[in-house]
């Protein structure tokens, strides 16, 4: 298929816009999670809702509604033994991890015939992008949105000192509660594009590679946001043209590529200057 | 009657059974200067954290600009500079304007964009410290020094009544410590902001501070005037072995003329 045809297909016009929706929500909160050494929670959230995709088609009720119930009650659960400290965060995450592939591989095992629909949902799958799936990415897409937006300060003073932050008058628990819940949202937007195995890949490849490049947090964010947007549309474009090449392992090829890239950029301008003097 | 800025009244702060502080009651008034000093380990940190609001207190109340620290919500009015703020991660991509712009940030404006009249305190702050002409530069490229200049202009955006500086100038040359040193004697006398550091320099408190206290799981205060002689009670936290030599000059005590 070439391009211009594939665009003419409704599932590839759904494809296109929840894939950018997938993109900016994840590169986005990719940069607050990498900086925040907390890259485990992304695929945490995304192993959860692998568990509650698993419920909904098991109960056959809309799999992405069950997988932003169980997300959003997962993350609740990890902010909860966090905030009690009942285990570490790392263990709180693990137990969600096992909870939601455990959860997941139970409900495949018992529900005879969905063992394939599970797999498009692990993976991604454009060709099954429907309008539900569309209008609920969007409007998670503008929550997410909307949040960032308002709170981008609060949220970098959260990120860079978090005793600074609750100093300063930050309900810390309050935006990091928040915070685990867009990511929630934005973990199910990104599912049906890369699938919930790889979504992690895509919360993390576009940050680490606005890293290399950007000396401030702004630029950091904004470069991470063509990264992700540029992987993305390419991994689209590519299983377009190519229909056997799956479209979530497409983008997160095409993310480390654009990492590598951005190394060999860094190298090329140089390392790190050294400290400046000032009177 | 002078306006009391921390009031803390026989607070008992303990970690996991193990008594830190015991029955330490302070009042710091409008103006003042004091400097917390005591052996490592004394609970200096942790008096902070008590007057911030950061650690359950045991017993005791403290209040801060005459509220109950448990009610108080005016974060604006205080600036805080922690002790290992320096040490952030060297990969984190931040401008120092970046950084001083966080100060911005209270309780009464979350969720607000930066006004003028905010990227205005941030440019005052960071004139004040001298890193103006460095604000585009990523934190990371600039020596410890600097950096810890920073987190100061961070601290002074809201222009707060009460600057909490937790062993902030540990760390710095002696020529960073003098600037330091009159950076704060300026503010001072700007804007009368009230000052609590804590501080292992005994020389640069005993200079630059009006009251003094030593903590040592208890606290015992000192007003400091012209020949101040806290011997017994330094002895009592550091050992009786130390000799401490006091002069009465209030200038620049670091560096010797």
């Amino acid at each position: 298929m070439d391009l211009i045809t594939a665009f003419g297909y409704t599932f590839f016009q759904r494809a296109f816009i929840g894939g950018l929706c997938a993109a900016v929500l994840c590169s986005l909160l990719g940069v607050f999670i990498v900086l925040r050494r907390s890259a485990l929670i992304g695929e945490g959230v995304a192993h959860l809702s692998f568990g509650g995709i698993a419920l909904g088609l098991f109960l056959s009720i809309y799999p992405l509604d069950t997988a932003l119930i169980i997300s959003l009650l997962g993350t609740l659960g990890i902010s909860y033994m966090q905030r009690k400290r009942i285990v570490y965060s790392e263990m709180a995450i693990g137990i969600m991890i096992s909870f939601g592939l455990g959860l997941g591989a139970v409900l495949a095992s018992l529900g005879n015939g969905f063992n394939v629909d599970l797999f498009d949902y692990l993976f991604g799958s454009i060709l099954t992008i429907s309008a539900d799936d569309l209008s609920l990415s969007v409007a998670l897409s503008l929550v997410v949105i909307v949040f960032i937006l308002l709170f981008f300060k609060e949220l970098m003073h959260l990120t860079f000192d978090e005793q600074g932050a609750r100093l300063s008058g930050v309900p810390v628990f309050i935006l990091d509660l928040a915070f685990n819940i867009v990511l929630a949202f934005t973990v199910v937007v990104s599912i049906k594009i890369v699938g919930s195995l790889l979504v992690s890949a895509l919360l993390i490849l576009p940050a680490s590679s606005a890293m290399q490049l950007s000396k401030s947090f702004r630029g950091t964010v904004a470069i991470s946001l063509v990264v992700g947007i540029i992987a993305v549309v390419l991994g689209l474009v590519a299983s377009a043209l190519y229909e056997r090449l799956a479209t979530g392992g497409a983008i997160v090829l095409i993310s480390i590529g654009l990492f590598l890239l951005c190394v060999l950029l860094k190298k090329i301008m140089g390392s790190e200057p050294r400290p400046v003097t000032i009177s | 009657m002078e306006e009391k800025v921390i009031e803390a009244k026989d607070i008992v702060v303990k970690y996991d059974g193990i008594t830190v502080l015991d029955g330490v009651s302070l009042d710091v008034l409008k103006g003042d200067f004091l400097g917390i000093v005591g052996p490592n380990g004394g609970g200096k940190t942790t008096l902070l954290n008590a007057l911030l609001g950061n650690v359950k207190l045991s017993h005791g109340e403290v209040r801060l600009f005459g509220t109950d620290l448990n009610k108080f919500k005016e974060h604006h009015r205080i600036g805080y500079v922690a002790q290992h703020a320096i040490q952030f991660d060297p990969l984190f991509p931040a401008t120092v304007e970046e950084i001083v712009r966080l100060g911005c940030i209270s309780r009464n404006n979350l969720g607000r964009w930066i006004t003028a009249a905010d990227k205005e305190a941030v440019k005052e702050a960071m004139d004040a410290v001298g890193i103006y002409e460095v604000r585009r530069r990523k934190i990371s490229e600039l020596s410890g020094g600097q950096k810890q200049r920073i987190f100061i202009a961070k601290a002074l955006v809201k222009r707060p009544e009460l600057l909490i500086l937790d062993e902030a100038a540990s760390g710095l040359d002696v020529s960073i410590q003098d600037r330091f040193v009159n950076l704060l004697r300026q503010l001072r006398e700007k804007t009368g902001v009230t000052i609590v550091t804590v501080s292992h320099d005994l020389s640069s408190v005993m200079c630059q501070a009006n009251k003094l206290a030593i903590v040592n799981r208890k606290l015992e205060m000192t007003e400091i005037t012209p020949g101040t002689d806290p011997t017994k009670s330094l002895r009592d936290a550091y050992g009786e072995h130390f000799t401490f030599v006091f002069h009465n000059h209030r200038d620049n005590c670091i560096i010797p003329r």
